[in-house]
């Protein structure tokens, strides 16, 4: 190959990274702004809703809470309560216990007074089978309460458990960890019952991360920001994708992902798919995908809806090494979901989804960190050949480097214009410089892990979950 | 200078992209720099406001308690809580400090009850609050709409109905809601005529509001609701079910007979379990007759009649279904079986397993 040939490719090469890049930051700015337009809409909507009446009638639709539990002993039995404390009247709590080789089913047997009780199950979604059982309390202060005890299967199987006991008509998938305000389920639940142009099939919530945040009694007191560097960086990363990310994608009934930590589902639909996957480590957004396409394959009109208030609660990583497992297995998980739908991808039968959700779930998100990748390995190889040329260089990492602090920067606008949780003096000014410091804290390793994720993913079969320490929330005595 | 004038000239020098990128990122920055001045404006902003908000709230609770027991029996409003009344008037002006008095009166009047609320909506009417309310009637932005109706309602502002009516049929669902629940909270079941004429969907969340403001009058006396269950509009059809549910309407029974055949699927379920609520038995040969062309979901809602209103001459039927491919038909139907005919019932359990249903096996235990 002759120079001159080299140089064509390499300007190719160029060309292409500009034009993604372009791509991406265009698309950033255009979900932006229609979140910032969504987010007002919601508000004003919102505004002067009364949820009491819901909250309190019988008539209200009956929502069966799924707590899938592994080794979960530290917290259980105060997770547990917290998700007991709910203000909504027509509700259950089932926590599925699955396969812990801890001491977390006894605690709770001691902690809620459990006995043993016959139920028969209708299996519509096949599972591991039931270990010591299910129990229901004597006390009739935790009647909302039932705890099922099954061989270990995984999360998604011990949803499907969860699936298949409900006898409510809603189901809210829930990580048992996660700290739910007490008016989490009638905010949920109400795109269920107030779309009348189509159904609502599912409804995501906004997660935020609850480390140093103060809980008492199971509610939360106290919002804090966080000592470590990268649980601030998360906070965030989180303000970023669910403010200025997924309140568009909602607009545009596009989600494609509701985060397994809490999300409420039509129980029938779910069934009807066959449940959560148990193949994949990103059962979460799996499921979403297969909703969905079940439901453009049945022509159906419908809709996932996505609620911006903070009413799910969780505990982040606070270690790069948890952090990165967590990222990888997100990373396997959606590459797994995105390549089980391939059909659906620029496919114009299933219409929006097909045609937009997809291909930029695939392009920006999917391919992003592969092509992050290419490009520093081309970045050093132009530097190795002598052939970079460090102005076009230099000018277009600062303006990609204050592109990202800008929009950190809308999304703590959003943030205080909006729901303002983080009120304490000084917070602002740390969380601006965390825009500044976030793109060398937090960037470098979420690149890594998905990188890493590609590589497991394509030689490393095996591999599953990770493992996720608990250190439990901060509480205050009353 | 000098170091500007160079920097210049190396400017001048690059490439129309880097050139480009340089321009923006100067307005990135300056942009940036802005918002994060702007930023601290802002949180020190909404910090006030809520200190404020906490002062004010705090203030006018005061007064308000106070003119609450400033009350004279020969007078409607005494000089005391005139004195008072003449004081929040001065502060209701300011936007800020209107919201406040209202949510704190608002607050007051879900604490208390009778006379005091009277003497309550005597401030929000002497106040001016009222006044403000209905300006908003006439803005142009149908959430301030929404929230003045909303606020009329709240205070329970009959003299506001002339205003709202034409809002019962507004392009915006909000406004439209707030509108119904305006007419429902302030005429009981006379203010649910609108739906006689209702064309737009009544959304579920919608109803259950309803349904739970009607349920809090003393007053139980229902209207006719027929008109209703023959409604075009699907939804009013489904409201009406659940007031036929509610308040026990056996006579309408013949009307949810016709709605077992209603073209939506919903509401012929939903008429199910209202006949089975309503003891409608007469209900039970119509369905059984046409048992297979149902859909499943009203043959399992039909199971759960039978259930309820199952008779010995049944069993013939129900043992027919004892082997259904629906899981919860063979469930209930082995239930209802037991109820009628334990023998019988027992005697399932000598089937060798290969024989028996699935609901069968997982009932062996208890049998």
């Amino acid at each position: 190959m002759d120079t001159s040939s080299i140089k064509i490719i390499l300007q190719i090469l160029h060309y292409l990274f500009f034009g993604y890049a372009f791509a991406a930051i265009t698309s950033y700015i255009v979900l932006s702004i229609i979140s910032g337009i969504e987010t007002v809409k919601y508000k004003r909507k919102n505004s002067f809703v009364n949820y009491k009446d819901i909250l309190s009638s019988a008539m209200s639709p009956s929502i069966t809470i799924i707590a899938p539990a592994y080794n979960e002993s530290l917290n259980i039995v105060e997770n547990v309560r917290s998700l007991l404390s709910n203000h909504y009247v027509n509700y259950n709590v089932v926590i599925v216990n699955d396969g812990s080789k801890d001491d977390s089913l006894e605690k709770l047997i001691k902690a809620y007074d459990l006995e043993k009780i016959d139920y028969i199950i209708n299996e519509k979604i096949k599972t591991q089978p039931l270990r010591e059982g299910i129990f229901k309390s004597k006390n009739p202060a935790f009647e909302k309460l039932m705890i099922v005890d099954k061989l270990n299967g995984g999360k998604a199987d011990a949803l499907n458990m969860g699936l298949n006991i409900a006898k409510s008509k809603y189901v809210a998938c829930i990580d048992v960890d996660c700290l739910l305000l007490e008016d989490a389920l009638q905010k949920m639940i109400k795109p269920f019952l107030e779309v009348t142009d189509a159904k609502v099939i599912a409804t995501g919530g906004v997660i935020r991360i609850a480390n140093s945040c103060e809980i008492n009694g199971g509610k939360l007191v106290d919002v804090n920001l966080p000592k470590n560097l990268l649980v601030q960086s998360q906070i965030l990363e989180y303000l970023r994708a669910f403010l200025l990310g997924r309140m568009a994608w909602s607009r545009l009934n596009g989600l494609l992902v509701i985060s397994g930590a809490f999300g409420i589902f039509d129980k029938k639909i779910a069934i009807a798919v066959g449940g959560y996957d148990t193949n994949t480590v990103g059962e979460d957004m799996e499921i979403i995908v297969r909703m969905r396409r079940y439901m453009e394959e049945q022509g159906r009109k419908y809709k996932v809806s996505y609620i911006p208030d903070p009413l799910c609660w969780t505990e982040a990583p606070d270690t790069y090494k948890i952090f990165i497992s967590q990222r990888n297995r997100w990373t396997r998980g959606t590459i797994e979901t995105l390549k089980k739908h391939r059909k659906i991808g620029f496919n114009p039968k299933y219409g929006w989804f097909g045609l937009i959700s997809y291909p930029y779930w695939l392009i920006f998100e999917r391919w992003a960190p592969i092509i992050e990748a290419a490009g520093l390995v081309y970045f050093a190889i132009l530097v190795a050949l002598e052939e970079l040329r460090w102005e076009y260089a230099l000018s277009f990492l600062l303006l990609a480097y204050l592109f990202s602090v800008l929009f950190s920067i809308a999304a703590i606008y959003s943030e205080e214009l909006t729901f303002h949780q983080y009120k304490k003096k000084g917070t602002g000014f740390k969380l601006v410089l965390l825009s500044a410091l976030e793109p060398f804290v937090l960037h470098p390793f979420i690149l890594y892990a998905a990188i890493k994720g590609n590589i497991d993913y394509y030689f490393n079969k095996t591999k599953k979950w990770g493992q996720m320490e608990r250190k439990g929330f901060s509480t205050v005595q009353t | 200078m000098i170091d500007f004038q160079i920097l210049l000239e190396y400017y001048n020098e690059f490439p129309f992209l880097v050139k480009l990128a340089w321009d923006f990122s100067v307005v990135l920055s300056i942009l940036i720099t802005i918002l994060i001045v702007y930023l601290k404006f802002v949180r020190k902003h909404l910090r006030k406001i809520e200190v404020d908000n906490l002062k004010f709230k705090n203030e006018y609770e005061g007064l308000l308690i106070e003119y609450l027991y400033s009350e004279e029996e020969a007078v409607e409003i005494s000089e005391p809580q005139q004195v008072i009344l003449e004081k929040l008037k001065k502060h209701v002006p300011i936007k800020a400090k209107r919201k406040v008095i209202i949510s704190v009166l608002y607050k007051l009047m879900n604490q208390v009850s009778g006379e005091v609320t009277d003497a309550l909506k005597v401030v929000y009417q002497n106040t001016g609050l009222i006044h403000y309310a209905l300006l908003r009637l006439k803005s142009k932005k149908w959430y301030v709409i929404a929230k003045g109706i909303g606020e009329l309602t709240r205070f329970k502002i009959d003299s506001a109905e002339d205003e709202i009516k034409p809002y019962l049929t507004h392009p915006v669902r909000e406004v439209r809601k707030e509108a119904h629940f305006y007419f429902v909270t302030l005429f009981q079941f006379e203010g649910l005529s609108f739906l006689d004429k209702l064309t737009t969907p009544l959304s579920e969340w919608d109803q259950i509001q309803m349904l739970e403001i009607l349920q809090k009058f003393s007053d139980q006396e229902i209207c006719d609701i027929k008109p209703w269950l023959q409604s075009k509009n699907d939804t009013v059809v489904l409201f009406a079910l659940k007031l036929a549910n509610l308040y026990n309407q056996y006579e309408v029974k013949d009307l949810l007979m016709d709605l077992l055949s209603h073209e939506n699927k919903t509401i012929r379920i939903q008429a199910i379990e209202v006949l089975t609520h309503l003891y409608g038995i007469e209900a039970k040969d119509v369905l059984k007759a046409n048992f297979n062309e149902l859909s499943l979901e009203e043959q399992i809602s039909f199971f759960g009649m039978l259930e309820k209103l199952v008779i010995p001459d049944d069993e013939p039927f129900i043992e027919k279904h004892l082997f259904h491919k629906n899981f919860e038909i063979q469930l209930l139907a082995l239930k209802i079986l037991k109820s009628i005919n334990i023998d019988k019932y027992l005697g399932l359990n000598k089937l060798p397993s290969n024989k028996k249903s699935l609901a069968m096996l997982n009932l062996t235990d208890t049998i």
